[in-house]
């Protein structure tokens, strides 16, 4: 592995993302917009000092999953990208293998979507705190589950999001249903939201560890399948 | 500098190259000519070390193809124009050679001097920092060209590059690679022009799935047609068409004052016929040596593999 190659190829992908006027106001827009709406419904609900924490927690769960279907829309977005462009072949074509290439663009699919989730986080904790301070009488976050969330099942979350897209990129070309992909990957997220609001697991520091580590292993597979389609071969004469 | 062995390559059960035999030698320009779906874009790629083969060997710069220990070394050793432009619209041609000169691993130094370089040949350099997305075809084109060099490449494999150009870009194109010729580059062009390999190309190659036939550009003329003379006089008569038929004992064809007479030795056949034809009274204003093109001896040698390949279907039906 040259790593390199893959540094120039995510730096490659990010430069043509951020010239990507929609993408860089959804990077931007969604988790600003949601961090603010999710902290004055906090501030302007009426919440028992009992329960608030548990809602704080919660809020800060979805709001991880409502911000997961980014890194999947840039993912599909920029390998359909280059499967509209025939930009693969030339890219093939260097003396990069296809593993950089892959993780090249993987990384470049989730580094801006997790830095943007992780500051949407970081608002929300700060405004959460901010408008909750006085009923609760200290700092709810940080705290364990919050870092378990943001450090741990949002980035995961990611992985599981860009390794989808890459598996059913190779099927697709254009970018309509490359986008529709995002949402396809967004169920899982949804699951587990419904999972929570029914009441059917709760969100405690065991649970997050327990979704931790499946979410762990389906990205551990989701790699391995992207790895199998990723190949030159099969991309210059089947994706097409 | 590639050395080509019996390649071949299918695709489930259609075969696209077949026994594919060739050598082309170092700094040599050769042409690879062809009906679409020829497998000419095939071959190309199998070379590039794009895609495998199902059969058959080759060496390009000494590295053998489809060998994994070579394949990077391989891909860096070789330049490739593919048949679609592939570019990065949202990229500026200053750091699309940047990015692709940086996974050739060519140094920083370098990289600036060549794209430097190539840009100000192929007239790009002005619009150095303009997304490519503001580019004309032409200049996507010649843009891919300066892509396909950005690693000083011993030898280059170009697909069609002067298709869907103007004649003026085209010229522009074609200018370029003979000024690459004259950097004894190696280099393959597929192509559907016949008078840009008549000129580019050391050596052509007429493929349909098989080589079809490899020659110079003259030489494989030569061999594919007989040669004619052509006579224009005042008013061609009934006399001066008996008088050469008399002579070559052959067809002779008239259009409108001119006379074709197809001859096997133009140097000993010529003075007879001329001769001939002064004696029954014809007014001799021109007489020039008639050439079959390059396209005609193309379309003529694609009509005998046509038939060839016919003629095989049958035979392997009443075999079956
Ligand atoms: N990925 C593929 N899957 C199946 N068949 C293919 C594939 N790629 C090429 N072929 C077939 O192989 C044959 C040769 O194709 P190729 O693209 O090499 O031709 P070509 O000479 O480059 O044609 P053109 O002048 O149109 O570019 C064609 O019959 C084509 O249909
Ligand atoms: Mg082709």
């Amino acid at each position: 592995m040259n790593w390199q190659n893959v540094a120039t190829i995510a730096r490659k992908d990010l430069t043509v993302m951020m010239t990507r006027r929609s993408l860089r106001i959804a990077l931007a827009v969604l988790p600003v917009g949601l961090a603010v709406l999710f902290s004055q419904i906090i501030a302007r609900g009426s919440f028992q000092r009992d329960s608030l924490p548990q809602t704080l927690n919660a809020f800060l769960f979805f709001f991880m999953i409502y911000t997961g279907a980014l890194p999947a829309t840039i993912a599909s977005y920029s390998l359909v990208g280059e499967k509209i462009e025939r930009s693969l072949e030339p890219l093939l074509a260097t003396p990069a293998s296809d593993g950089e290439i892959l993780l090249g663009k993987g990384l470049a699919a989730l580094l801006p979507p997790v830095a943007a989730m992780w500051a949407g986080m970081l608002l929300l904790m700060g405004l959460c705190d901010a408008y909750t301070h006085a009923t609760l009488g200290y700092l709810y976050f940080p705290n364990w589950m919050a870092a378990v969330t943001v450090l741990g099942l949002a980035p995961l979350l990611a992985i599981m999001a860009v390794g989808f897209s890459v598996l059913w990129s190779s099927r697709v070309s254009d970018v309509r249903t490359a986008q529709q992909i995002g949402t396809l990957a967004a169920i899982p997220g949804a699951g587990l939201y419904i999972g929570a609001v029914s009441g059917a697991f709760s969100l405690d520091l065991a649970t997050l560890a327990v979704m931790c580590a499946i979410l762990a292993a389906v990205d551990v597979a989701l790699a391995l399948a992207a790895r199998a389609v990723f190949r030159r071969e099969d991309i210059l004469t089947r994706w097409a | 500098m590639i050395e080509i062995d019996h390649l071949t390559r299918r695709f489930g059960n259609a075969t696209a190259v077949d026994a594919l035999t060739l050598t082309i030698a170092e700094g040599e320009v050769f042409g690879l000519l062809g009906p679409n779906g020829a497998g000419k874009t095939t071959t190309i790629r199998m070379l590039a070390g794009l895609i495998g083969k199902t059969s058959g060997e080759a060496r390009v710069a000494d590295c053998r193809i489809g060998d994994p220990a070579t394949a990077r070394k391989l891909r860096g050793l070789v330049g490739l124009m593919p048949e679609e432009a592939g570019l990065y619209p949202d990229l500026s041609a200053a750091r699309t050679l940047d990015f692709y000169g940086r996974l050739y691993q060519v140094p920083a130094g370098t990289r600036a001097a060549r794209t430097e370089r190539l840009l100000t040949m192929l007239g790009l350099w002005d619009r150095r920092d303009d997304r490519v997305r503001t580019f004309s075809k032409g200049m996507k084109q010649r843009l891919t060209i300066a892509r396909a060099l950005i690693n000083d490449p011993p030898v280059l494999f170009l697909d069609e590059p002067t298709a869907n150009l103007d004649p003026e870009g085209a010229k522009t194109v074609r200018d370029f690679l003979l000024q690459l010729r004259g950097e004894k580059r190696t280099i393959l062009l597929n192509t559907h022009q016949l008078a840009e390999a008549e000129r580019v190309c050391d050596r052509v190659g007429i493929m349909h799935t098989r080589l079809v036939a490899v020659g110079t550009p003259g030489g494989l003329r030569g061999a594919a047609s007989a040669r004619a003379t052509s006579i224009r006089l005042a008013a061609v008569t009934d006399a001066v068409v008996a008088a050469a038929r008399a002579v070559r004992r052959a067809e002779v064809t008239v259009s409108g004052n001119t006379l074709t007479v197809p001859v096997g030795q133009p140097e000993r056949d010529n003075p007879e016929l001329v001769r001939a034809v002064v004696a029954a009274g014809g007014d001799i204003q021109f007489v020039s040596g008639a050439v079959p093109s390059l396209e005609e001896t193309y379309l003529k040698l694609l009509d005998g593999e046509r038939l060839d390949g016919e003629k095989s279907d049958r035979n392997d039906k009443v075999a079956r």
